[in-house]
């Protein structure tokens, strides 16, 4: 373990060092992240000015403004990409060196994302979050977060972290198959920012898919950490939730090995 | 007219060998397309979830919205195809200093940046505004006579024009500090704000699309004038204004940029 930690810490505090060097893209590109975190606000707040029910998709208007910035913080802090990095050690055949050192490759890529999360966490996040606390007491009149929910939260954001990272490592295998990740790489952002709520509440999709939602990984990324932040989930629901977020953890890592094994088998790599 | 015939032909001859290149990587273009397709039709799975739950959106009806939101996908895409090269020029043929090719050649610059690529990846939002306006068209939402026919394509060019002007604009100011592409996107990406009705937005916000950059004369705004049957023609007119005077401002710019430019050098 102590050993481990050795080879992997290094990994995450350099690309904690390769991100604070860039600062300056880096504010931009939250600044475009942000618009659509504006415009979904504006949107909510015409969606429920036009019905006449308080509550939508088990909502109240002032709850889904903490949910929209909330699964904005979350999902800026949990999908830290790795499959456009697999992609380019596949495509210029680094990867053949990845797999002659002694370390586990996926660990290492982890290990970066990790560092990439806690840069993200520190810049924007933990800013909007306090933006969206003292919003959230001195205009709409809500009591501040408890600190219990604070870290059950936490507690599952890692768990959605893992969850995303995994699924991204298998992601990334595609590009064993095909050099063009970019189209597969907007599909899929385009079908999370769908599925794992971060552009609309789970709750507002009809039950029968739901339903499936139920046996897919996707709303354990965003959705559910939310949720459990806003105080949705007790008792024995908040258990299970929690609990189903690490068996996805787990089959994830075991279907992750699994495609990695079997793609390492037959990898062709030009020139060295 | 005869340099008119000699761009043409180039531009023939050049989009030619681009062609080309696609050809080569099939699959690479068609999942380019898919992307592009599927990330805009979220954006209606998105309105259509929530429609479920209210009748209408400030007095907007689910038929309108969509037409509004497959109507800006058209200058969009239309710019897009054919001038997506001007990204380049914000984020690196200034920088590496590869823009001396074109100021070497006895042409218009601005001709050779366009010129020299196609991007297919645009017939993705293409092709979903086709559909969702076909859509539009066949459950009658939108009204239908020789006039509104004519606007609308005179309104598509001028909303392809006005994303050409905005891009070309940001992507000039690298021609001083060698990288804009960041400021391009910033810019570029507010054109999301356009795919809905513009009432929805604070004061400050919809005075920004409108006036600064100027993306609600893309989408929202003339989509209202094909909506709403008695809505003045001079919608389309001041689209039309504007779009020139952005052209004329971003050119300018362009073209000062130019004499500014300083290679990268070794």
């Amino acid at each position: 373990m102590r050993k481990s930690l050795r080879v992997y810490l290094p990994f995450a505090s350099n690309e904690l060092k390769r991100q604070l060097a860039y600062k300056g893209a880096f504010y931009l590109f939250i600044l475009v992240n942000m618009f659509g975190a504006f415009i979904n606000y504006y949107l909510w707040m015409a969606i429920y000015g036009s019905s006449d029910q308080a509550i939508l998709g088990g909502l109240t208007r002032n709850e889904m403004i903490v949910y929209v910035f909330m699964s904005y913080v979350t999902s800026s802090v949990v999908s830290i990409s790795i499959a456009s990095t697999v992609s380019d050690d596949v495509v210029k055949g680094t990867v053949a060196m990845n797999l002659i050192k002694p370390i586990d490759y996926r660990l290492s890529l982890i290990s970066q994302a990790v560092g990439n999360m806690i840069y993200r966490f520190l810049v924007p996040a933990v800013f909007i979050w306090t933006g969206v606390e003292i919003y959230k007491a001195r205009a709409l009149g809500l009591p501040i977060v408890s600190i219990w929910n604070i870290l059950l939260y936490l507690l599952s954001c890692i768990m959605s972290f893992l969850i995303y990272v995994l699924f991204d490592f298998c992601f990334g295998m595609i590009a064993f198959f095909t050099t063009y990740i970019f189209g597969m790489q907007m599909i899929k952002n385009a079908l999370l920012g769908f599925l794992t709520g971060q552009l609309i509440p789970i709750s507002f999709f009809p039950e029968v898919m739901q339903r499936v939602f139920d046996f897919l990984p996707f709303s354990s990324m965003v959705y559910t950490p939310v949720m459990i932040y806003l105080g949705k989930y007790s008792g024995e629901k908040l258990g299970f939730m929690l609990c189903r977020q690490a068996v996805w953890i787990i089959l994830l890592y075991g279907a992750g090995s699994l495609i990695w094994k079997k793609v390492t088998k037959k990898l062709v790599v030009l020139g060295g | 007219m005869h340099t008119c015939k000699r761009y043409l032909r180039l531009y023939r001859v050049l989009v030619t060998q681009f062609l080309k290149t696609i050809m080569q990587s099939k699959v690479d273009f068609l999942m380019g397309l898919f992307g592009f397709f599927f990330s805009q039709i979220i954006g209606i799975a998105f309105l259509y979830l929530v429609f479920q739950k209210i009748p209408s959106l400030q007095g907007w009806t689910l038929d309108q919205l969509i037409f509004i939101y497959g109507f800006a996908q058209i200058p969009r895409g239309i710019d897009h195809l054919f001038t997506d090269n001007i990204w380049m020029v914000a984020w690196r043929i200034v920088l590496n200093g590869d823009f001396d090719r074109y100021m070497l050649r006895p042409m218009n610059i601005f001709f050779q940046v366009i010129a020299e690529k196609l991007q297919p990846d645009a017939l993705g939002e293409l092709l979903v505004g086709t559909i969702l306006v076909v859509r539009s068209l066949m459950k009658g939402v939108v009204v239908i006579d020789g006039q509104h026919i004519a606007l609308f394509f005179v309104s598509i060019f001028a909303g392809a024009l006005i994303y050409t002007s905005i891009k070309l604009f940001f992507a000039a100011l690298a021609f001083w500090l060698k990288i804009s592409g960041p400021f391009l996107q910033v810019a570029y990406q507010m054109s999301d704000f356009a795919k809905y009705p513009t009432e929805i937005y604070a004061k400050g916000v919809r005075f920004l699309i409108t006036w600064v950059i100027p993306f609600a004369f893309v989408a929202y705004l003339p989509a209202s004038f094909f909506l709403k049957e008695g809505t003045s023609a001079w919608m389309i007119g001041i689209e039309c204004v504007i779009s020139i005077l952005f052209w004329c401002i971003a050119y300018a710019v362009f073209d000062r940029g130019t004499h500014a430019y300083e290679s990268a050098g070794n």
